[in-house]
């Protein structure tokens, strides 16, 4: 899998609300920047051959190094699609959308859920928020989450930049009731 | 599972342990809110692949309200060392130990209701930069950012060679953004290593530059 660059963000929160958290809560990010497969080929209605080309790598790439980075057993998790200017949205979605790059995190993970994901189209250094479910159970309302990330320099306009995202935990100060006493 | 922020005091040795794993006691000691890693890792036809990395702490302005002729060093030579060993000890897992750290940088950020010596102290004193140089084994004087700043500000650190700072190749600057960081009451210190020079350095070094003086302007070719 030939990338230009591949960042790694660990984020350890201590203090949330005034409170410590301890042990500290984990979120890692692990994000490859690469060329659009399609890049310079105008409108390609099947977008099979790119698919098959990078998804499942891509996924074999990145899985890993978000469970090693984490040190702890996941518990939510999330993905993100972000295509250069010159690319379509649809890109960034096919790599993502598929069972060949989400079942490599799945299998890492001992997960069984849909990743959650942000598909989005920007300059180099857009802002983007990554969500995060629960990795069993997408109900389990304390895994809701976000994280905010940016890379610099990525993705150029003929890029793409994939990320997958990783906690070990909830929210640090999750205290909302379950989904369950409201039903 | 959480307390609030730990008032006691207590003395600990800090010099054979790794702050990777548990590390409340420090947290809670220094108002820590969080610490972010980031890890660049660029593949390089020759050198194989260059990491460069941040960590940057978010801690409680430990000086909030009080005045310019407020004396910072009690508080600088307690929460400065921990700063110091909390960054190193991220850099160096995420670089691969102080024998691959080529570059370094530090860079601190003071939210609006600080003073911009706030963020001097944490890192223009020996209790932070002597720790980190020793911590990435360097001899140079470790280049800097300084400033005052609202929340998810976007910088850059620069870098340069950790025992030769005038060796051009190993110029560079690393940009992050902290999502969230400073609040107001807050500042965020920040340590950057590179495992490498620029990806394709090619303008030469002070020993091979001719002696360039003023003179050139008299004979400028347009």
């Amino acid at each position: 899998m030939n990338y230009r660059k591949l960042v790694t963000i660990i984020e350890e929160t201590n203090t949330e609300g005034g409170r410590q958290v301890d042990p500290s809560a984990r979120v890692v990010i692990v994000a490859a920047v690469f060329d659009n497969p399609w890049a310079g080929q105008g409108f390609v209605e099947d977008l099979t051959e790119g698919i098959d080309k990078v998804a499942s790598d891509l996924g074999a790439l990145l899985a890993p190094r978000v469970i090693e980075a984490l040190g702890a057993p996941l518990e939510a998790y999330g993905k993100a699609a972000i295509v250069g200017l010159d690319g379509e949205i649809e890109h960034g979605s096919a790599l993502i959308h598929t069972l060949k790059f989400g079942n490599h995190f799945r299998d890492a993970a001992n997960a069984t859920t849909l990743l959650p994901a942000v598909e989005k189209r920007g300059p180099a250094g857009v802002q983007f928020d990554i969500p995060l479910k629960h990795f069993t159970d997408a109900t389990i309302r304390s895994h809701h989450q976000s994280i905010e990330v940016k890379i610099a320099d990525a993705p150029h306009p003929g890029e793409i930049l994939i990320a997958l995202a990783g906690s070990t935990q909830g929210r640090p100060q999750q205290r909302l009731a379950s989904l369950s006493t409201e039903l | 599972m959480n307390s609030p922020l730990a008032t006691t005091a207590q003395t600990i040795d800090l010099s054979q342990r790794s702050t990777l794993g548990e590390y409340s006691d420090i947290a809670g000691a220094i108002g820590l809110r969080k610490i972010t890693s980031i890890i660049e890792e660029v593949p390089h036809e020759s050198l194989g692949t260059i990491t460069r990395a941040t960590a940057t702490a978010v801690i409680a302005n430990p000086w909030l309200g009080t005045g310019t002729s407020h004396d910072l060093s009690e508080r600088t030579e307690s929460i400065a060392p921990l700063l110091a060993k909390l960054l190193s000890d991220r850099l160096l897992d995420a670089l691969g130990g102080a024998e691959k750290v080529e570059a370094f940088g530090k860079a601190a950020l003071v939210g609006l209701e600080g003073e911009l010596e706030h963020a001097g102290a944490l890192i223009h004193t020996p209790y932070f930069g002597n720790l980190l140089r020793e911590a990435l084994e360097g001899t140079s004087i470790i280049c800097f950012v300084d400033g005052r700043a609202t929340a998810g500000e976007q910088l850059r650190v620069p870098m340069w060679h950790k025992t030769s700072p005038a060796t051009r190749s190993h110029y560079q600057t690393i940009e992050l953004t902290v999502p969230d960081a400073p609040h107001a009451g807050e500042i965020a210190v920040i340590a950057a290593a590179s495992t490498g020079p620029r990806p394709h350095a090619r303008i030469g070094d002070r020993t091979t530059d001719r002696t360039i003086t003023s003179e050139i302007l008299k004979g400028i070719t347009l």
